[in-house]
């Protein structure tokens, strides 16, 4: 695990997307590796989501090339994407409220029996263990989402995301409306994914703990990846630097340099 | 038990059921002729023709839809059946092109919007209009007396005592019931109807079923159709004309939300019962007709202002 050999579970080559005269990104390169967690930072219009959709196949890139665990692999449609194992977690969640915790962590993804039928039972035991071994205390996994919190929302949209067999997930704001303690909480859930050796995206725009939760930094400026770099070797001040272009690129790409992470 | 008196759907269904004992319980009280079986069956028999196109109805709200057309689908079903036997056509055959029928302007209706992503409202309410403009053009605006043929059982016959009309209702309602419950599909119609983005996004194909509803709804106001010609041996243009706000006002009562993605079939055979008990008890008590809408209104009224008010507001 960790050895500078082994191939990185995704690598993004040279990638370069244009809206119109827009160019939303130019030429990134970027490897995520299992068991790393990336914070994806940038301003607004940096290019953050524009990246995060190309990955979940909901755009297409215009250049570049991906690579899973080192062979090369065609990202075109979201279903691309899910093959792949990447799931994105979207910053309004996408749940639907009306339905259980455990109809939304399989949602699309239902035990069947006999074909068509819903396996119910199946469901909610399949959800309570996933719950437990993500460390997710709820009232009932039968309860409607609407009457949960940001925090415990959060939960689920993760759950789903690894239930639907997600090893490279794509968090979208994750604490962007939540409190102190939920806050915590869904720190506490990036950090068990970490021991779970999935690939881990943030993107937020919040850098207090930024540095605590991450292995690695990756800033966007104007569509370029700016910055790429261990964050036991960053500082906030060096991040708000390259968010704002005041401090020159600075990009350690490939994984010789991977400092991988012991649980902090 | 407890779990499920949390669900606020539940607590619909119970002050449903109450008010609809609370009913019976006032009608048999003020008349001597109500609580009988052949008073029951006459209710049955009341709604079961509207009661088929509810159910199709409920389904499609539930999903986040609206049809406006179902009524006019059906008077178009009912005109094509008649014509059908008139030309002397093979009794099944008659049958499975009038429901066809119906399918095809279903198919429709669902183009209109999930293809051409037309506000349901709106596309339906133009299908409304051009289905029935469809069974009026059809005869130059004249009924089609079909009397006695192979299909008046349907409409007329009964089986253990109550109508096939009403065992088929019945059959229907439990069918509609087991499939939104324990199917995919069903689950999958709830999901999409509280959120359609989500299910888009795990890769559910919410157009496809979402278009099905339309045409499932479709034919089942076929059925209902064929059902309202057999009874009454006659096709009319004007079948159930206006019937379309009975018939939302019912599902509506029955604790569906306009915004979709709640309340069940149970809620709308319960909205249902409500209103042909009311209409029926109305009746006995030889209340003046016009009555009947002032009271049907009322109680949807206060239904729904009760249901808003116990989820805090629904309307924002």
């Amino acid at each position: 695990m960790g050895k500078p050999s082994k191939p990185p579970l995704i690598r993004l080559s040279n990638v370069s997307k244009a809206f119109g005269q827009v160019k939303a990104l130019v030429d990134v390169s970027l490897d995520l590796h299992a068991g790393e967690v990336v914070g994806l930072l940038g301003d607004n219009g940096a290019g953050k989501s524009t990246l995060i959709k190309i990955l979940s196949g909901n755009y297409h890139a215009d250049e570049g090339s991906f690579e899973y665990q080192g062979r090369p692999v065609t990202i075109n449609r979201p279903a691309d994407a899910q093959a792949l194992g990447i799931a994105t977690v979207y910053q309004d969640l996408a749940l639907v409220e009306t339905r259980s915790v455990a109809h939304n962590i399989y949602l699309g993804r239902e035990p069947r029996r006999f074909g068509y039928f819903m396996d119910r039972r199946k469901m909610e035991r399949d959800a309570n263990v996933m719950l437990e071994e993500l460390n997710i205390r709820l009232a009932s996994q039968k309860t409607d989402v609407e009457l949960l919190s940001g925090g415990q929302r959060q939960a689920v949209a993760l759950s789903r995301a690894i239930a639907m067999g997600g090893n490279i997930l794509l968090l979208d704001e994750p604490t962007a409306a939540l409190g102190v303690e939920q806050t915590q909480q869904v720190h506490h859930l990036i950090t068990s994914m970490r021991r779970q050796d999935k690939a881990v995206v943030v993107i937020t725009h919040d850098l207090s703990d930024i540095l605590d939760i991450t292995d690695r930094i990756a800033v966007l400026r104007q569509g370029k990846l700016w910055a790429y770099a261990p964050s036991s070797e960053t500082t906030t001040n060096q991040i708000i630097g390259w968010i704002t272009g005041v401090a020159p690129p600075h990009v350690r790409n490939g994984a010789g340099e991977v400092n991988k992470g012991s649980d902090r | 038990m407890i779990s499920a008196l949390k669900r606020q759907d539940n607590w619909t269904l119970i002050g449903l059921f109450i008010t609809l004992l609370m009913l019976i319980a006032l009608f048999s009280w003020q008349s001597e002729f109500f609580f009988t079986t052949r008073n029951f069956i006459n209710i049955g028999q009341a709604i079961s023709i509207r009661g088929l196109i509810a159910i199709g109805l409920t389904v499609v709200m539930i999903a986040g839809g609206l049809d406006l057309s179902m009524a006019a689908v059906a008077a178009v079903a009912g005109m094509v059946t008649a014509s059908l036997i008139t030309l002397e056509v093979n009794s099944v055959l008659v049958g499975v092109l009038g429901i066809a029928a119906a399918g095809v302007l279903g198919s429709f209706n669902a183009l209109l919007i999930v293809k051409f992503r037309i506000n349901p409202i709106i596309a339906t309410l133009g299908t409304l209009l051009f289905y029935r403009g469809l069974a009026f053009v059809s005869t130059g605006g004249d009924n089609i007396v079909i009397g006695v043929n192979a299909w008046s059982e349907l409409g007329r016959g009964s089986w253990l005592g109550a109508p096939i009309t009403v065992w088929l209702f019945l059959a229907v309602v439990v069918l509609g019931m087991c499939f939104m419950r324990f199917t995919v599909a069903g689950n999958h119609l709830y999901a999409i109807g509280g959120n359609s983005e989500a299910c888009r996004n795990v890769g559910i194909r919410v157009d496809r079923l979402r278009g099905w509803t339309y045409v499932a709804q479709a034919c089942l106001a076929g059925l209902a159709g064929l059902m309202l010609t057999s009874q009454s041996g006659t096709a009319l243009p004007s079948a159930l004309n206006g019937a379309e706000l009975d018939i939302i006002a019912a599902v509506l009562l029955g604790g569906i939300a306009l915004s979709g993605g709640r309340g069940g079939l149970l809620g709308t055979l319960l909205g249902l019962l409500i209103i042909g008990v009311v209409q029926n008890g109305l009746i006995l008590l030889q209340v003046q007709i016009y009555w009947q809408s002032v009271v049907r209104g009322a109680i949807l009224i206060i239904a729904v202002t009760l249901d808003s008010l116990r989820r805090g507001g629904g309307y924002r």
